[in-house]
């Protein structure tokens, strides 16, 4: 009865992507997977947490971390192959893997525990930490970045370089500045008005539109690249920059993003 | 969704598991996927859900017997305990059913282990084990 009970058929680019960036693949779909016992436990679960369902924190944080990591595996496929799987290689996505998986268990026993996971301070040491390992996490854009500016033979090289460089920079500027204060809002919040989906604040300042911008620059430049003109996308790049300050700056002036 | 209707959609998918190993010979390809890792899987991930949501907050612990006793005065976890039952006992029968094939262990004779299995868990696995041994020490015998 060893029948198998593997029905997936694997697309060749599936393929490609995982031989490109094994450790990336994997935990991309480990993280995906990780979502169906937290949608089980939203689903059984009546607490919120700050007037939110208490489980969408934890979701928030797997999709948003698939979708990262996911696209830096795709990425990977516009690396010299063998790239990523070098001895050094593997031992710093084993660090920045697990930094990913603390994160996530954390966020997620923090949702089971009934607390904050960010801004707790009752744990000490334990919000510093969580700082490490969203930097330790976020480097490797940072890495991918570089090397993508060192091959630099293509608009699309250039283009996965500066947006990958922008993602690290500008979540670290955003996010750091956020963690070093008490929450995600500038301002009182008094209705609880968010925007759908995204959750942002539409009465105070929320830290969250420009962090979600800084980290998406990995995906607007690279877009630009396509275009297959290095002027579009250093202009991109710009523009994009300018736009994620812009978020930061209004928020921090406490204003809401509409 | 409450607790008793959890408890309601879990108890015939747990049976429907148990028919699909009793059943298992006709359709071993269907039925050993679905009884063995589909159903399993699914009270496993209602199981999850409960104790994500619900063990932090629960009032007792694991501690002493009158700790474990108040723990599953509360619904929930009286629940997920159940849930843990039916998982687990459907994966052992699973397992049985599988190395009872494997090891040519005649169908009629793993019935009865199945059925143990499913009223009483643990007792089952032993019954299975007492099974297996006793052929193992025939065919040892008879070598």
């Amino acid at each position: 009865m060893t029948s198998g009970i593997v029905f997936s058929p694997r697309s060749r680019l599936v393929d490609r992507i995982h031989r490109a960036a094994p450790q990336l693949t994997g935990i991309t779909l480990l993280i995906a997977l990780a979502t169906l016992p937290i949608l089980a436990a939203m689903a059984l679960d009546g607490r919120s947490f700050q007037g939110e369902d208490i489980w969408l924190k934890p979701l928030k944080f797997h999709i948003a971390l698939a979708i990262y990591v996911g696209s830096l595996a795709v990425y990977a496929l516009a690396l010299p192959p063998g790239t990523m799987t070098t001895r050094r290689w593997r031992l710093y996505q084993s660090v920045v893997l697990g930094a990913i998986l603390a994160e996530l268990a954390w966020i997620s026993g923090a949702a089971a525990l009934g607390t904050g996971s960010h801004f707790n301070l009752t744990i000490p040491g334990l919000y510093p930490l969580m700082g490490l390992a969203a930097v330790t996490l976020t480097s490797l854009s940072l890495v991918m970045g570089l090397t993508f500016w060192k091959l630099g033979t293509s608009t699309l090289h250039l283009g996965l370089a500066i947006g990958l460089i922008l993602t690290f920079v500008l979540t670290v500027i955003v996010a750091g500045t956020m963690s070093n204060g008490t929450g995600h809002h500038i301002g009182t919040v008094v209705t609880g008005a968010r925007i759908p989906v995204m959750g942002w604040s539409r009465e105070a300042g929320d830290l969250r539109v420009a962090h979600f911008l800084a980290t998406h620059a990995m995906h607007a430049v690279p877009l630009a690249a396509l275009t297959g003109a290095r002027p579009v996308v250093w202009g991109v790049a710009v523009a994009y920059t300018a736009i994620t300050f812009g978020a930061f700056v209004q928020a921090l002036l406490g204003l809401p993003l509409i | 969704m409450t607790p008793e209707t959890l408890f309601q959609i879990a108890n015939p998918l747990a049976m429907l598991g148990w028919l699909a190993l009793l059943a298992s010979p006709l359709a071993p390809r269907v039925l050993m996927p679905l009884a063995s890792v589909v159903l399993p899987l699914l009270l496993a991930l209602a199981y999850s859900g409960l104790v994500l949501a619900h063990l932090a907050g629960a009032e007792g612990g694991f501690s002493s017997l009158a700790e474990v006793q108040r723990l599953f005065t509360q619904p929930e976890i009286a629940l997920a305990g159940w849930l843990h039952y039916l998982a687990f006992d459907l994966f052992v029968g699973a397992w049985a059913t599988r190395t009872a094939h494997d090891e040519g262990i005649p169908h009629l004779f793993l019935i009865p282990c199945l059925v143990l299995t499913f009223l009483f868990g643990p007792a089952g696995f032993l019954a299975f084990w007492l099974l297996r041994t006793s052929r193992m020490v025939k065919k040892k015998a008879s070598a």
